[in-house]
């Protein structure tokens, strides 16, 4: 193999596909980057055997081959060469890889390919989506899914589309994040899959990087699902199992619903919560005008802010994980707030007053006193 | 896609880990270590199989194909752990995972877009990990992978999909396809049925008159590749009991809250070796009159205080408030999850509630 790209080209494609490269598997050809030319171009391909990233990487083949380099030094190497052109080329008799740019050279050992998977196939007839609505989507809600693999099956989010509406969906039982955005152009089929949301954030990077105004497409097979996007393509597993009937987790109804202002409570919960550390609660007491935050965490102090609202009722102590709290904050766009809530043992949900379909559930944290 | 493992050579293969020296030497781990005595071979080392001594072969036998064999005694203490360690890395591969016995395991590897690597990583890791070796095969069903892992052995690795049964397995006997037994193989060969491919093809009425309809049936669409049978993973119960029936029937609330007491101790002994704990306590009753009755409470938290669980069933006992006496009193936990497992986050302030999504 022999190619001829530019340092540039190279540390974009290596950075992107450096993330699919397992460190930690047994098998030393996860830890490599495969590198493809051929008469249709050149590709860089990573797998850890949960997501395969494939990017194309603009080159002048000079002699078509396929081989598997270490990714780890690849990328490294890359970022440090001089700027400007680089060849890549097999040494055959020494089996490594010549790396030259402008006076340096260097000599990577290759690995053994032959246990590197292909890519998975992409048969049958893509579901075409919006990029940009795609990404958007994902950012809102895949910070709700849960990390713990022992419910692999919240560890995804719960993606559908039907018509002009794709709607995502992610919980770890704490919390919940739902979110519809409408489509410039409906889906071909309606869709469903439950994609891992560590897939989705990368997709989302993919998309980020390659500019938003291209056109995503979906495969989605039994147990994988592969999406491209120009010269890119990112396959990912699919999570069996049946993800919660999101829809009755929302209560239908709440005895109350506070409209605040979006960055001002935001503020005052960034502020108080630094009080409250090592898994305190944030304390969120509403009473008749007033809403008054407070945090406390032993041995270290307190703090409390309040601002006015519009809050009628008995007074109203509910406390909250303050990270869920912002994070949910964080995710609405909209200026305005409301904030419904029934009573310090339910979900309060957190939704943009006006404008976009996004929900945020949350749960409280039971206050002893 | 299924994935079938199969150590190779188990039992001679722990041994060996203690006794290298035994290493590139015929070695049969038996129930019995004189050639004089009963016992029957229960793994053979490969080299000791060239002289044709294989599982189940009586001693005397082995002893006379292969003399300078070394016996070795079988210590299934050994073996279960062994296999206990293998067994996890598999599961740290698939969370529906079958085992068949000590030595072989079923696990469904759909959920990996690169099935082969995954299987080849997991060879690794089992070398890495316990210097043992294995043979995987990959198919579509525990049929083709349980073929396929035949097909290499030992430390082998094959996919074999179903149109390719008749070139790789066609010439194998007919003895590799579940359900061909000594006496079925015996009818078989009445019939001219030697291989694979003979059965895969030979005209059903004949067949069927040979082993039966049924028997027929199921034997050609094996050997053709097709297996309708679903992975029998080993799922963690759900919730652990304990119940007592009484000589006569009591009354008394006193001598049947010290049978809570003895319950609840046992209950949470038998969690506590499971290092699991339970959220939800139930307390079963049985009338005099066969009427069962339940009542359950559940905590705010995970549990396995056998005084909480007896406080909570003898609270129970009174909220049951029976109008009969019991003939029978039980105690369970449920809601259990294993130590570790995403314990919800402690707060200073109080437990973090969550959202009921067994309820959703």
């Amino acid at each position: 193999m022999k190619l001829k790209t530019t340092k540039h080209e190279l540390v974009d494609a290596l950075s992107v596909t450096s993330r699919a490269t397992s460190t930690r598997s047994a098998l030393q050809a996860l830890s490599g980057v495969l590198l493809e030319a051929s008469s249709d171009g050149t590709v860089v391909r990573a797998t850890d055997a949960e997501i395969s990233l494939e990017l194309s990487l603009a080159a002048e083949v000079e002699l078509p081959g396929s081989i598997l380099v270490p990714g780890r030094l690849l990328a490294d190497v890359s970022k440090t060469l001089p700027d400007g052109d680089v060849t890549l080329a097999t040494r055959e008799p020494e089996g490594d890889l010549e790396i030259k740019a402008g006076s340096s050279s260097f000599h990577l050992r290759l690995l053994q390919a032959d246990d590197f998977p292909k890519f998975p196939d992409s048969a049958g007839d893509p579901v075409s989506l919006d990029s940009k609505a795609v990404s958007e989507t994902i950012g809102r809600v895949a910070g709700a899914a849960s990390t713990d693999e022992g419910r692999p099956v919240l560890t995804g989010v719960f993606m559908t589309a039907e018509a002009d509406a794709l709607t995502m969906v992610a919980t770890d039982s704490y919390r919940l994040a739902v979110k519809t955005t409408k489509l410039t152009t409906p889906v071909s089929t309606p869709i469903e899959a439950n994609v891992p949301a560590r897939a989705l954030r990368e997709l989302s990077r993919l998309i980020e990087a390659a500019g938003e105004d291209t056109e995503l497409q979906l495969w989605l097979g039994e147990n994988q699902a592969v999406f491209g996007s120009g010269g890119t393509r990112l396959a990912s597993r699919l999570i069996d199992g049946q993800f919660p009937n999101y829809k009755q987790l929302i209560p239908d109804k709440f005895d109350h619903e506070v409209s605040l202002d979006r960055d001002e409570l935001l503020d005052v919960v960034r502020r108080v919560s630094q009080l409250a550390q090592r898994n305190a609660a944030l304390k969120l007491s509403f009473s008749e005008g007033e809403l008054t935050i407070s945090a406390e965490t032993q041995d270290l102090g307190d703090a409390k802010e309040s601002m006015p609202v519009s809050f009628q009722g008995d007074l109203l102590e509910v406390g909250f994980n303050p990270d869920f709290v912002r994070a949910g904050l964080e995710s609405i766009q909209e200026d305005e707030i409301v904030f419904k809530l029934i009573s310090p043992l339910r979900p309060g949900l957190l939704e943009p007053a006006a404008g976009e379909d996004f929900s945020y559930l949350v749960m409280p944290i039971r206050l002893n006193d | 896609m299924i994935a079938h493992v199969d150590m190779d050579s188990f039992f001679v293969s722990v041994e060996l880990l203690r006794r290298p020296d035994l290493r590139g030497r015929p070695v049969i781990v038996a129930n019995g270590t004189s050639a004089r005595s009963r016992g029957v071979v229960m793994t053979a080392s490969y080299e000791a199989r060239e002289f044709g001594v294989h599982s189940a072969l009586s001693l005397a036998v082995a002893h006379r194909r292969c003399p300078q064999a070394i016996l070795v005694p079988s210590d299934m203490r050994l073996y279960r752990r062994a296999s206990k360690a293998v067994m996890d890395i598999f599961a740290e591969f698939s969370d529906t995972l079958e085992v068949a016995g000590l030595d072989e395991a079923y696990l469904d590897l759909s959920g990996s877009i690169a099935p082969k690597t995954r299987a080849r990583e997991m060879k690794h890791l089992v070398r890495q990990r316990t210097g043992l070796t294995c043979s995987v095969g990959l198919g579509s069903n525990k049929l083709l992978a349980k073929i396929a892992s035949d097909l290499e052995k030992p430390d082998g690795l094959s996919v074999l999909d179903e149109t390719e049964m008749p070139d790789r397995v066609d010439g194998l006997s007919a003895r590799i396809i579940p359900g061909v037994g000594p006496k079925t193989e015996q009818r078989l060969s009445g019939v001219g049925v030697q291989t694979v491919g003979d059965l895969a093809r030979i005209e059903f009425e004949l067949l069927a008159d040979a082993v039966g309809r049924n028997h027929a049936r199921g034997l050609q669409a094996r050997a053709n590749g097709q297996d309708g049978r679903q992975l029998e993973p080993v799922r963690e119960p759900k919730s652990e009991s304990r119940e007592t029936t009484f000589d006569r029937d009591i009354s008394d609330l006193e001598w049947l809250g010290a049978r809570i007491d003895e319950l609840a101790g046992e209950v949470c002994a038998s969690l506590s070796r499971g290092c699991r704990a339970g959220r939800t306590v139930t307390l079963k009753a049985k009338l005099a009159s066969f009427q069962t009755l339940t009542r359950s409470r559940t905590l705010p938290h995970h549990t396995r205080d056998p005084d909480e669980v007896a406080r909570l069933g003898r609270e129970l006992l009174d909220v049951l408030d029976a109008a009969e006496p019991l003939r029978l009193i039980g105690i369970g936990l449920s809601g259990l999850r294993r130590d570790g497992e995403s314990p919800p986050p402690t707060v200073d302030d109080g437990p973090a509630l969550r959202l009921d999504l067994d309820a959703a």
